[in-house]
């Protein structure tokens, strides 16, 4: 494959996975943290950007155990155990960048932090890319697009969210009950962007 | 190679990737929290929605949740 097109598929890889595969709103991953944690602009930021970390670094590793090791052994079926391994370790990882260089992000959300190995988001991206058998720089494209759609739409969320708690809602609809609606509406909203390629 | 051979390279990889996490998981718990980070509390606002049954933190924000209801039925009826 000569370059331009390579690069091309590259980024087109990563509009996909970010907008019409949205982890988020398509594929229904990670829930939790999104609507846990989507509550404020400036931990959504920091949480997304965490998760594209994990996600990225996750596949980085993950791709080449499974092709080069987990493969050619025939114990394929270990691959679940070996993810979440790695992807326990890496937010370890992060965590300890997080705890010795940056107080304010550890502040803003180094609690939570450990939870981003129980985000299914993570594990969903790198037995994703293993499993439909994706290159190893597709692999990246997906994981960088997911992340990155994570990250976009859990601060778009954030934004609404702190949008409607200016406004007088119902009172049954207070809380997780609209959080849960708005995340409804955006992802019919995304439903749009499906057809795009086909 | 032998199959027999094939598990226990697997399961050696395994162990291996567990000691890693081992590790990193005491050092992370080893290291001191920040300044001014040493008492951090789950927040409400960011439990609320999440229904991780699993996660200390839920059951943390579940139970002051129950002791204030506790302390609210109480007050209703003294009243």
């Amino acid at each position: 494959m000569t370059t331009v097109p390579y690069i091309v598929s590259f980024l087109l890889a990563i509009f996909t996975s970010m907008m019409i595969n949205n982890v988020v709103l398509s594929r229904f991953y990670g829930i939790c943290s999104f609507i846990g944690i989507g509550n404020k602009v400036k931990s959504s930021f920091s949480m997304g950007i965490a998760v594209t970390f994990v996600i990225c670094f996750s596949a980085l590793i993950c791709w080449p155990l499974y092709t080069y090791v987990l493969n050619p052994l025939g114990i394929p079926f270990m691959d679940t155990l070996a993810y979440i391994l790695v992807i326990a370790s890496l937010v370890q990882i992060v965590g300890l960048f997080i705890k010795k260089f940056s107080p304010t992000l550890y502040k803003g959300f180094g609690i939570y932090l450990p939870l981003i190995t129980t985000n299914c988001a993570v594990l969903g991206v790198v037995q994703g890319n293993t499993d439909s058998g994706l290159s190893f720089g597709m692999s990246m494209a997906n994981a960088l697009g997911t992340g990155l759609g994570y990250l976009v739409m859990i601060c778009v969320f954030a934004f609404i969210r702190m949008k409607l708690e200016g406004n007088q809602t119902p009172k049954a609809f207070k809380g997780v009950a609209i959080a849960l609606i708005t995340a409804a509406i955006m992802s019919m909203a995304m439903m749009g962007l499906s057809g795009i390629g086909s | 190679m032998e199959t027999w051979l094939k598990y226990v390279i697997g399961i050696g990889m395994l162990l291996i990737l567990g000691a890693i996490f081992v590790f990193t998981f005491i050092l992370y718990h080893k290291m001191p929290a920040p300044k001014g980070c040493e008492d951090i509390l789950p927040s409400e606002g960011k439990c609320h929605g999440c229904k991780e049954v699993g996660c200390h933190f839920n059951l943390y924000y579940n139970s002051k949740e129950e002791k204030k209801e506790e302390e609210e039925t109480k007050h209703d009826d003294v009243n």
